[in-house]
């Protein structure tokens, strides 16, 4: 519960101080030698950049159920994929579920926090609630979401009990709403941890700041737009940035709701990526991986750059 | 300095380490051509063997697990793969990681998808091999001509299910005899305010809807379609194929189909045949499980009948799947590999009249008789397996994801041609990276 308890951060100015006296204290390194690193070191080469690098090399090899040997083939997978509609297709749509993804996930948690921004004990209670989503399994979130979104399921039960007329919404069968609705559940799962940025995000702004803009005069919309949202820059940076990146590597949400249906609407890259390979295609599941990790990195330069930009008005 | 040149030499000792293990990791094993067959009733005290089974065959092999601990003091352990099975099963081979036993789609193209030649056991001189009725023995389970999996209960056939009642309120008598025939039947039944027939597009995986472009296939496939598509010298895209695909969209087109058949799911294309909202599903053996699951035997086997069909007549299209054989793996451990092959003579041998009496599957071994209480339907099935002919999964060297690309077809993503299109890309990529001549 602690993480929900957020308070006051250090003042800048203590926080300078501090670095003061660290540097006073100086070499570190002299009680600890750098050899002490290997293990961690070790351990993030192994797990971290052998596989990435594995990543790279199988790309341009023919591994593959069928037989032993791995030969390299040079570019042919990569001549291959980009001549297949199909990977260029997904990396569309993959790309519009990122965006709707980190909207809807930015405007879920930000309004959440501006709702439950004030330290009460109900607060506290309803923070954690929407917190729960976030450390939920995801696959169990899509099931349940998948049942629920049936046509015959509860949602147009409910829709049904409201408006008194006999709902059969094919919430997951439309070819052009499905993935708003997948995003939308992206995102619902996800906002809980939004919620929880942006709170620690608005509670930095100094008081003496919306105090004088009330002083002033403005209105709770002027303060809002004037003063609180610019200095949440920094909140919004790492938001959208997480949810942006992170939902291009989506796919445990959609493999359960649609597994990429109706009519491969909804189908990322990540669920392509799982479809060759079961269909024994390792390298060519692996060149496909690659392509996402670099449009991911490729997209991530001038996002998180954009976004920068934007706090240096602080 | 030289504590920095002492990290770099460990780092270059790991990289060293792992770069050669730079091979399939899944490649280890002996090669073995003829095998030793044990005796059933060999003691194998003391062993353990695995085997790997998907969620609906996890529970298949119950009765003979217990009669065969029994009679050899072994231990056999099943543990489920979830769903998808065959990517579950493919990912874990591919790391290493290798069963005694599993379920497995006993056909060429899924034989070749887990490189049986280098994991799998040879199951050449089986004592079992030459018991099995019919055709069975040489239909199925073999790659190269070698055998490489036991089938223990009857292929798949794809033929329609029919409701009798529909059928006999609309005053049809007799079951049709070709493909014009099935299509007049439905123009009459739809007259009569009942969908013709059913199929399901919705619910992520439409696995149904590729049975419609092989029923159509089947005359082309006795006259070696499949041959031709696995030289390259016929393509999915070619008049053949691409006009099953048009055929099957134009029956949905034409309102032949359920009108919900872009969400409608696997378990509602049972309970709509059942309760007579449709007349027909064009289907394979697990439909007919997933109804047994539902409705008792005699109440099925007062309602719901089966015939095989092709453009000109009645023959079925035969399509083996995971929970119709198992095979054996080559695990390096020579006292589990012929372990394994014993309780493969078990299963086929004094374990199977009471398996069969067990699961009420038909028999597939000659004298052992199958049980009275297996559904009319069933055994029809069975009777309709000798006149059959391979489904693309038993003779093509591929397996394309026909099916989904059908599936976009019925949400209006792709075109015909589209369907044909990618569908032939995809078996191209697969032909390939198998090494077949001509791709």
């Amino acid at each position: 519960m602690s993480i929900l308890e957020i308070t006051k951060p250090v003042p800048e100015s203590a926080k300078r101080a501090d670095h003061r006296t660290a540097g006073k204290r100086g070499g570190r390194n002299r009680d600890h030698p750098y050899w002490f690193l290997i293990p961690a070191l070790v351990v993030l080469f192994v797990f971290f950049f052998l596989p990435t690098l594995y990543n790279f090399i199988y790309a341009f090899t023919d591994w593959s159920s069928f037989k032993s040997a791995i030969n390299f083939v040079g570019l042919s997978n990569f001549s291959e994929l980009l001549t297949n509609g199909s990977l260029l297709e997904d990396l569309r749509i993959t790309l519009e579920y990122a965006i709707m993804v980190a909207f809807f996930q930015n405007l879920f948690g930000l309004l959440l926090a501006l709702l439950l921004e004030r330290d009460t004990r109900i607060n506290r209670f309803a923070r954690a609630a929407f917190f729960v989503p976030v450390v939920m399994s995801a696959l169990a979130v899509g099931y349940i979401f998948q049942a629920m979104l049936k046509p015959e399921g509860v949602i147009n039960g409910i829709l049904g009990f409201l408006t008194g007329q006999h709902v059969t919404i094919a919430w997951l069968g439309s070819t052009t709403w499905t993935i708003v609705v997948v995003a939308v559940i992206h995102a619902w799962k996800w906002m809980g941890l939004s919620m929880l940025i942006y709170l620690a995000g608005l509670k930095t702004i100094n008081e003496d700041l919306v105090e004088a803009s009330r002083i002033d005069g403005a209105n709770r919309w002027r303060t809002f737009w004037s003063i609180r949202w610019p200095l949440l820059a920094p909140a919004i940076t790492f938001n959208v940035a997480t949810a942006l990146l992170g939902s291009m590597n989506g796919f445990d949400i959609v493999q359960a709701t649609t597994a990429g249906g109706p009519g491969g609407t909804t189908e990322l890259l990540n669920i392509f990526i799982f479809r060759t390979f079961g269909q024994g295609l390792f390298a060519q599941a692996t060149t496909m991986s690659l392509m996402l990790f670099l449009m991911v990195a490729i997209l991530a330069f001038p996002v998180i750059r954009f976004l920068r930009k934007r706090e240096e008005v602080l | 300095m030289k504590k920095a040149l002492l990290g770099l030499a460990a780092a270059a000792a790991v990289t060293a380490l792992a770069l050669s293990g730079c091979s399939d990791p899944g490649s280890s094993g002996s090669s073995g051509a003829s095998q030793q067959w044990p005796a059933q009733n060999t003691n194998l005290k003391g062993t353990t063997l695995t085997i790997w089974a998907a969620e609906n065959s996890n529970k298949t092999a119950d009765s003979v697990i217990s009669g065969f601990e029994k009679l050899t003091g072994a231990k056999v352990k099943v543990v489920t793969i979830p769903d998808p099975y065959e990517q579950g099963v493919e990912t874990k081979v591919a790391t290493g990681d290798k069963p005694d036993l599993a379920f497995w789609q006993p056909t060429a193209s899924m034989l070749t998808t887990i490189n049986a030649k280098t994991n799998l056991q040879s199951l050449a001189g089986a004592p079992w091999a030459a018991n099995y009725t019919g055709n069975l023995g040489k239909m199925t389970g073999i790659l190269d001509g070698t055998r490489y999996a036991a089938l223990v209960t009857t292929p798949a056939v794809i033929g329609v299910y029919y409701n009798k009642d529909v059928f006999a309120k609309a005053g049809i008598t007799s079951t049709p005899t070709n493909w014009n025939d099935l299509v007049a039947d439905a123009k009459k039944l739809k007259g009569d305010g009942v969908d013709p027939f059913y199929d399901f597009g919705g619910g992520g995986s439409p696995w149904g809807t590729q049975w419609w472009v092989q029923a159509q296939l089947a005359d082309a496939a006795k006259d070696g379609l499949w041959g031709r598509v696995n030289e390259n010298k016929e393509k999915f895209t070619d008049p053949t194929i691409l006009n099953a695909i048009k055929g099957y969209d134009n029956l949905i087109n034409d309102g032949y189909f359920n009108d919900n058949i872009k969400t409608a799911t696997f378990p509602d294309q049972g309970t709509a045949l059942l309760g007579g909202k449709a007349a027909m599903a064009l289907q394979v053996n697990s439909f007919f499980g997933e109804l047994q699951a539902t409705a008792s035997t005699k109440e099925l086997n007062d309602k719901i009948g089966f015939f095989p069909i092709s453009p000109t007549g009645n023959i079925g299209t035969y399509i083996p799947d995971q929970s119709n054989a198992l095979v054996a793996f080559k695990t390096g451990d020579t006292k589990r590999e012929a372990a394994a092959r014993q309780f493969l003579s078990y299963w086929l041998g004094q374990g199977y009249g009471k398996f069969v009496k067990d699961q009420s599957t038909v028999s597939l071994l000659k004298g052992t008789s199958t049980p009275s209480n297996v559904p009319t339907a069933l055994k029809d099935v069975a009777a309709s397996l000798d006149d059959s002919v391979g489904s693309m999964q038993a003779l093509a060297v591929a397996n394309p994801d026909l099916y989904l690309n059908l599936g976009d077809m019925i949400q209006g993503t792709k075109t015909p041609e589209q369907v044909a299109q990618t569908t032939q890309a995809q078996f191209a990529q697969l032909a390939k990276a198998q090494g077949v001549k001509g791709f």
